[in-house]
């Protein structure tokens, strides 16, 4: 696989705070990357930084093959970009809107009328093209604002929380809009609070925790990453000793208690260890009454990555 | 820099600019009091020292020379502020180099102003043609020349302004305390230099040659400062560039 967007020791600080602090990340060509972290862990700065709107401190950045330092205006002609918190001129027309940013694309009069239209429909809003944008939902701006992050056929798309503030049907249009785009070949870097949604929509997630990336790969790899999965076990006499010794079991790599007799297990074995966790538990005075094995979803990987 | 992106920019900002009530008021206002003072002048001949020859010219320079600023400060202040604090600008920046961007910011301006000067220009020659039954089109090109340079060069000192604030309401108030500076530095005189970091200089410089009674055989003075305005916008438009380039949107 080929790389789309590689970034190598990247660090950027406002003022005495870094808010990236030696990043490298890299995302495949084709992929749909999810980039997660909690807030103020610096994706917006890291994607202002890839569309061009910041300057990082130091570090390379290479977008197709391309150094951000050196072609930077090739590399704006092969990003789409939908920023965050960023609005349009309200007493435009969608259509008029689209066409400016067409023509700022470099498309042609007629090019940029006819694309404008194409992806206006694309994204639902055919009826809406003569419409000022200023009497427009929050999701049809957020479509909009899509449409024209794909005018002159980008390579890359960039996303910058684009399911925030959204209804659950904006967000399926917002989903199925981003599956098309990857579906034609685009390279998506996506980041999100929704876990939910990147672990339907993803292939690839990088975490980002304090301006530094944790880990990083396909979406399998990183449920795996942190353990093979958990367990969960009720057990009428829970006591600490009993908690302690699961601990200290080789192959346990975590345990939260739940509720008073609930405990989860996160452990990271390629055999079958429940048997081995009940005996231990019943060998020493506790009485189970339930023990499931779930595979960890990218919720529980992402917190036991950013709790760490 | 992209020429055409430039172009595109400045035209849609014309665009916006057409339609916009806010600087139709404005440039209208100023065509406006250049028309008052030139109309009403004859009735006050104890300012000129031959009322017979009452300099319209001198008369809409001296107005442009002492309002034009308070009026660019109104109209540029958030020619890029006001992008940022709505967030268009990433739209915009996503897609076109900064420079390019600044320098449309300054050419619809800058055109807007030039536009109007040529109106105001126009407006001074038909009352000398009435008073005097002759056209000055040397006079009335210098005036052109002249007051669009001069408007030019506040232009550039507000965006400066407005590309380092992050609110409209900041970029006012810095330009308003810009404008205030340049004032103090162009009347104070212990230290003289300081007035030639101020437009005011260049434009006081030339206004007498707007006189009728002036011979425009001094054509030194009006290069040097035809050029020093012209280098006066040049460093401004670079240091705002410059500036736009660090920032962060």
């Amino acid at each position: 696989m080929t790389t789309a967007i590689s970034t190598k020791n990247l660090y950027k600080k406002y003022e005495a705070r870094y808010v990236l602090k030696d990043l490298s990340l890299n995302v495949e060509k084709g992929s749909i990357y999810g980039f997660l972290g909690q807030n103020g862990a610096g994706k917006t700065t890291t994607i202002k930084i890839l569309s061009g709107l910041s300057i990082p401190d130091e570090g390379q950045i290479i977008i197709e093959n391309m150094d951000m330092h050196m072609e930077a205006d090739k590399i704006k002609s092969i990003i789409g970009l939908v920023p965050q918190d960023s609005d349009f001129y309200n007493e435009r027309t969608a259509l008029s809107q689209m066409n400016y940013f067409a023509r700022l694309k470099g498309l042609s009069k007629s090019e940029a009328k006819e694309q404008s239209e194409i992806l206006l429909e694309r994204v639902g809003l055919e009826n809406e093209m003569t419409k000022k944008v200023g009497s427009f939902s929050h999701g049809m701006k957020k479509r909009l604002s899509i449409a024209q992050a794909l005018l002159d056929n980008p390579k890359i798309l960039i996303l910058d929380e684009p399911t925030n503030g959204l209804d659950p049907v904006g967000v399926r249009q917002v989903k199925q809009i981003i599956r098309e785009c990857n579906d034609n070949g685009i390279t998506i870097l996506v980041s999100s609070h929704n876990l939910l949604e990147l672990q339907e929509i993803c292939t690839h997630v990088g975490i980002l925790k304090s301006g530094r990336l944790i880990t990083e790969g396909a979406i399998g790899d990183i449920r795996q990453l942190e353990s093979n999965g958990v367990i969960t076990v009720g057990i009428y006499n829970m006591s600490p000793e009993i908690v302690s010794l699961v601990e200290n079991m080789e192959y346990v790599v975590d345990t939260r208690l739940k509720e008073k007799n609930i405990l989860e297990i996160y452990v990271n074995s390629k055999t079958d260890v429940k048997p081995e966790i009940n005996k231990l538990i019943v060998d020493n005075g506790g009485q189970v009454f339930k023990l499931i094995e779930n595979s960890l979803s990218l919720e529980d990987a992402y917190l036991s990555a950013t709790e760490t | 820099m992209n020429i055409s992106k430039i172009g595109i920019v400045t035209l849609d900002e014309m665009f916006k600019g057409v339609k916009s009530k806010h600087v139709w008021f404005f440039s209208g206002a100023l065509a406006f009091i250049c028309f008052l003072a030139m109309r009403y002048s004859p009735s006050l001949p104890f300012l000129f020292s031959d009322p017979s020859r009452i300099p319209y010219t001198y008369i809409s320079f001296m107005i442009i020379l002492l309002l034009g600023p308070f009026f660019i400060l109104i109209t540029a202040f958030d020619s890029i502020s006001g992008e940022v604090e709505k967030g268009t600008i990433r739209y915009i920046i996503s897609k076109i180099d900064r420079e390019s961007f600044v320098l449309a910011k300054f050419l619809f301006s800058f055109l807007i102003f030039t536009f109007f000067a040529l109106v105001v220009a126009i407006m001074g020659q038909m009352y000398n043609y009435q008073s005097f039954s002759t056209f000055d089109l040397e006079r009335m090109f210098l005036f052109w020349i002249f007051s669009s340079l001069y408007i030019g060069c506040f232009t550039s000192l507000f965006i400066f302004v407005s590309t380092l604030s992050k609110s409209s309401k900041m970029a006012f108030t810095m330009s308003a305390l810009l404008l205030g500076i340049t004032i103090y530095f162009s009347v104070q005189g212990r230290t003289e230099y300081l007035k030639y970091i101020t437009p005011y200089h260049y434009g006081f410089a030339v206004s007498e040659i707007m006189k009728n009674t002036y011979e425009i055989s001094e054509y030194s003075t009006v290069v040097q400062n035809l050029l020093s305005m012209l280098l006066f916008i040049v460093a401004t438009l670079s240091i705002d560039v410059f500036t736009f380039k660090r920032r962060e949107l």
